[in-house]
């Protein structure tokens, strides 16, 4: 905790936070899985959320993400505290979010995975659906050329008519992460982009992520790979026992005794491809 | 005020029934985690088994036939588990599909009793039993019986649960199914166990029922089913002794409520407590967190 | 008229009435994956409130009942239809946003109970037991129509409210609404993550698919002219679990199917056989095993009914891309750091993932 302040401070002036956690606890059956986690995620920048096994990262991103309430603590994004909202308002907020184990909309299209993600759409009223057709119709031409255009940004044009449950691995999470992007969200949470994924796989979707950052998404993401954490994060948020033990830049951290005995040590020494 | 002590037995017998039928239904949703919505119907079978023994075929003293119709329907349900359910509820990951099957299957029993059977109540062959004064309560020695006889299955349960190797296996299977597959449980063997428990269960409350009614009918499939939710949902679904004590508060206050308004409205009663707890304890009254 | 065609276009109305249940059940279960296992009470409430408006003021009819407004066809149905919605609005409130999917189950299936139970026992309400009976045939004075001619009317009737219902339900399911009922179907919390409020779509299904109930349970008041509470045990909400799972759950042609596998053919074509001797109900008995048994293998082998849910192409893609379905130059983030390299990495994923 003591190298805290001076490392955020230089963001804090160029930027301010787009999401600010306070003290969040949350207790398992007596177990903490989080205990105080306190960070800013900068707007405009990639952040990593790293820490070993256990360190709680994914319960902070369901707590973020009102998948989980917490105990105590307070989330927020901008200046609304939405301290245990529930998921869909947060969502509705701009707040997007991916699966560690990806979760698609099984028996719909890839495509139409995407069309669901706009989160108000004027189809989604049976007022709409019997008396303004020609508004519904027009939605969902723009709708649909828009997720057209990010298939094939994310080579999965050619899949679209395909159930989404008969994708292979890494083309459900590029269908996870293309369908987060459709939302166009402000704040993008991706829980291990990379887990489970081949080499060439991890490349693109380390592009697809600076891409985010160039359209102006922030992205907070979990990831346990550093060499991706190097290449394309921006800031680095380090977990352990659920707390957060220092925040920075990762060659900072590097030299952070404190954060290489939890949790650096072991990788960097493990060498350069943990 | 004597109506009142009187209904409070009543209340009581009904307690006492209820409660081995939901301990049955409990045990076996904490260890496979889908509720069987044939359990009414294996009550009934288990009744009419007994029945038979009782009636039909060896005319056996209804008390011995009912341990063997409780049996049969613990054998049977074993048979359900290993060639309905088990298959679907492995095959299929939404639950949807298995308590469809268990609806089928309860359809299925039911008719399958009214083709054997016949529509017709029956009744056990036993004794007109004289009603015996015991303190504020008027009871028959029958339903003396079916009380101790659910005060001991349910301090046996209570005992296999906490001492035995095969209680300690289910209550971590029906906390965590795969810990306990991965810390070496035989999680096949101890469903194939609580299959049999429950259907046995199931055959005594539905035989229990038969005696203390006084007559046999499938209407357990139907009716009763709906006061086993009540009492297991009040109690906080998968919980075993939430299920005994959901029983008692349902048994005494639907017979209590009998005796004050009108009869017919016991089931009324019995499902106003059920939205009640939803509404404001939705894990049930005695649920522990983590549970349910 | 012979018996024949009375029989032919008494199984014509059953089917056509049952598909609009089933459409009712379907967006309820096939498209919004809410178990509802109180179905048969929506109906039920549907026949009861269609019957009482229909009727004239109850004195002097000897039947106790609420309303009695004489009111015409169709108002008396739609009137049907909303109550059966207003009991879902109230039950939904209730449990929908507390409870997971075998919870819903049980307390809904009491629901069911319950609901039995109150019309029979509340004699001031329901007529108990009696069930209401003369209820009116409609438009029979309008068009002059005898007992013998009011059945083949009838079943055009229905016929004609079934094809009314089934446009406007298909209008429901090709729509962005319908397509997040299946998500939500498919998975209720990536749902609420992309910004739905999955309650409020649970509660318009529930709402769409009670309306169907109760115009489906309207219909049958009018056709028999009476409402016998015997009918509306749970057990008659699997028969149309029964119609959706044969037919084809999320297909509304396959629900049409599905009616006329298991509702004409399974249970009210044995109702014509002869009975066997000295069993007099032992063929409806077996029925509703063989109807059992079917589900089940129906389940295990082909899950998706007769007639599967349509995969959704759509079919305004075309107009966007000229080069559909050719090779496609992927534009991959040339921004990366790292060099992307798009389809041959693509190719990789799916071998070694799937390891």
């Amino acid at each position: 905790m003591t190298t805290r302040d001076e490392m955020n401070s230089p963001v804090d002036q160029v930027n301010e936070p787009i999401l600010r956690c306070q003290d969040i606890t949350k207790s398992f059956l007596g177990v903490n899985a989080v205990n105080g986690a306190t960070f800013d995620v900068p707007k405009g920048k990639i952040t990593a959320l790293i820490g070993p096994n256990g360190a709680g990262k994914t319960t902070v991103v369901n707590i973020i993400s009102g998948a989980m309430k917490c105990d105590s603590g307070t989330v927020h994004m901008g200046s609304t505290d939405v301290t245990n909202w529930e998921r869909y308002k947060i969502a509705r907020l701009g707040l997007m979010r991916t699966f560690q184990l990806s979760r698609e909309l099984g028996g719909l299209t890839v495509l139409e995975n995407l069309l669901v993600a706009p989160k108000v759409q004027a189809g989604e009223s049976l007022f709409n659906i019997f008396f303004r057709p020609r508004l519904l119709k027009r939605e969902e031409r723009q709708n649909i050329e828009r997720a057209t255009e990010i298939l094939r940004t994310y080579g999965l044009y050619e899949l679209r008519d395909s159930l989404a449950r008969e994708l292979s691995g890494g083309q459900k999470k590029l269908l996870e992460i293309s369908r987060g992007v459709m939302a166009s969200p402000s704040l993008f949470l991706l829980d291990e982009p990379m887990a489970g994924v081949n080499p060439a796989l991890i490349e693109r979707i380390g592009g697809y992520i600076l891409d985010m950052k160039r359209q102006g998404m922030t992205v907070l993401m979990i990831e346990h790979n550093l060499n991706v954490v190097e290449k394309i994060c921006d800031n680095v948020i380090v977990l352990a026992e659920g707390r957060t033990l220092a925040t920075g830049r990762l060659s900072e951290l590097r030299a952070n005794p404190e954060v290489v005995q939890a949790y650096l040590g072991e990788i960097i020494n493990a060498g350069p491809h943990n | 005020m004597a109506q009142f002590w009187l209904a409070f037995g009543f209340g009581l017998v009904t307690a006492s029934v209820l409660a081995i039928a939901a301990v049955g239904l409990s045990l076996q949703f904490g260890i496979t985690n889908y509720i069987n919505f044939a359990y009414g119907d294996f009550m009934a079978l288990g009744a009419y088994f007994t029945y038979a023994l009782n009636s039909e075929f060896l005319h056996l003293n209804v008390w011995i036939a009912l341990v063997g119709g409780s049996l049969c329907m613990g054998l049977l349900a074993v048979l359900f588990n290993h060639f309905l359910l088990g298959p679907f509820a492995r095959r299929f990951n939404k639950t949807f599909y298995v308590l469809i099957v268990t609806f089928g299957l309860s359809l299925i029993i039911l008719n399958a009793i009214y083709s054997i059977w016949g529509a017709n109540v029956r009744a056990y062959n036993m004794k007109i039993e004289q009603v015996l004064h015991i303190g504020p309560f008027l009871l028959t020695r029958n339903q003396l019986i079916v009380m101790a006889i659910s005060v001991v299955m349910m301090l046996l349960v209570h005992l296999m649960l906490k001492t035995t190797r095969l209680g300690k296996s289910m209550r971590a299977m029906s906390d965590n199914t795969t810990l306990a597959m991965t810390s070496g449980i035989d999680t096949r063997r101890i469903t194939t166990i609580t299959w049999f428990l429950s259907g046995t269960l199931a055959g005594l409350a539905g035989s229990v029922l038969g005696i203390t009614e006084g007559n046999v009918t499938p209407a357990p499939g139907e009716l009763f089913l709906f006061v086993i939710f009540a009492a297991v949902i009040v109690g906080g679904v998968g919980s075993i002794y939430g299920a005994m004590a959901g029983a008692v508060l349902i048994g005494l206050a639907t017979e209590i409520s009998a005796a004050f308004f009108n009869a017919s409205y016991k089931l009324d009663v019995a499902f106003v407590i059920l939205i009640l707890t939803l509404l404001f304890r939705p894990n049930g009254l005695f649920a522990r967190p983590g549970r349910a | 008229m012979p018996a024949f065609w009375y029989y032919v276009f008494t199984l014509i109305f059953f089917l056509f009435d049952y598909f609009i249940l089933a459409m009712g059940l379907n967006i309820q279960y096939g498209e919004t994956g809410i178990l509802n296992f109180a179905y048969i009470g929506f109906v039920a409430i549907g026949s009861y409130v269609t019957g009482a408006v229909s009727l004239p003021s109850s004195a002097g009819t000897g039947q106790q009942y609420i309303l009695g407004l004489s009111l015409p066809f169709p108002i008396n149905l739609i009137i049907g239809g909303l109550a059966a919605s207003a009991l879902a609005l109230f039950v939904a409130l209730i449990t929908l946003r507390r409870l997971r999917t075998d919870y819903l189950a049980m307390v809904l299936i009491s629901l069911s109970l319950v609901l039995w139970d109150l019309i029979n026992n509340y004699v001031r309400l329901f007529n108990g037991a009696d069930g209401l009976y003369n209820v009116p045939e409609p438009m029979a004075s309008v068009f002059k129509l005898t007992t013998n001619s009011f059945v083949p009317f009838f079943a055009g009737v229905t016929a004609a409210v079934a094809l009314i219902l089934w446009f406007l339900m298909s209008r429901i399911t090709r729509s962005p609404l319908g397509r997040t009922f299946r998500a939500i179907r498919d998975d209720a919390d990536v749902a609420a993550a992309l910004g739905k409020g999955v309650f409020r779509y649970q509660l318009t299904s529930m709402l769409i698919g009670a309306f169907y109930a109760g115009i489906g349970g309207g219909l049958i008041i009018q056709f028999g002219g009476s409402f016998n509470t015997s009918a509306w045990l749970p057990g008659e909400t699997f028969v149309i679990f029964a119609v959706i799972i044969v037919g084809g759950v999320g297909n509304n042609l396959g629900l049409l199917v599905g009616a006329l596998l298991v509702e004409t053919l399974l249970i009210h074509l044995p109702a014509f056989l002869p009975d066997i001797p000295g069993h007099p109900e032992l063929i409806q008995y077996i029925d509703a095993m063989l109807i059992g048994i079917l589900l089940m293998v129906m389940l295990w082998f082909r899950p998706q009914g007769m007639i599967p849910e349509r995969v959704r192409r759509s079919p305004l893609l075309s107009t966007f891309s000229k080069s559909d379905g050719q090779q496609v130059v992927v534009p991959t983030s040339p921004s990366s750091v790292m060099t992307a390299t798009d389809s041959a990495a693509l190719r990789n994923v799916d071998e070694k993932d799937e390891s």
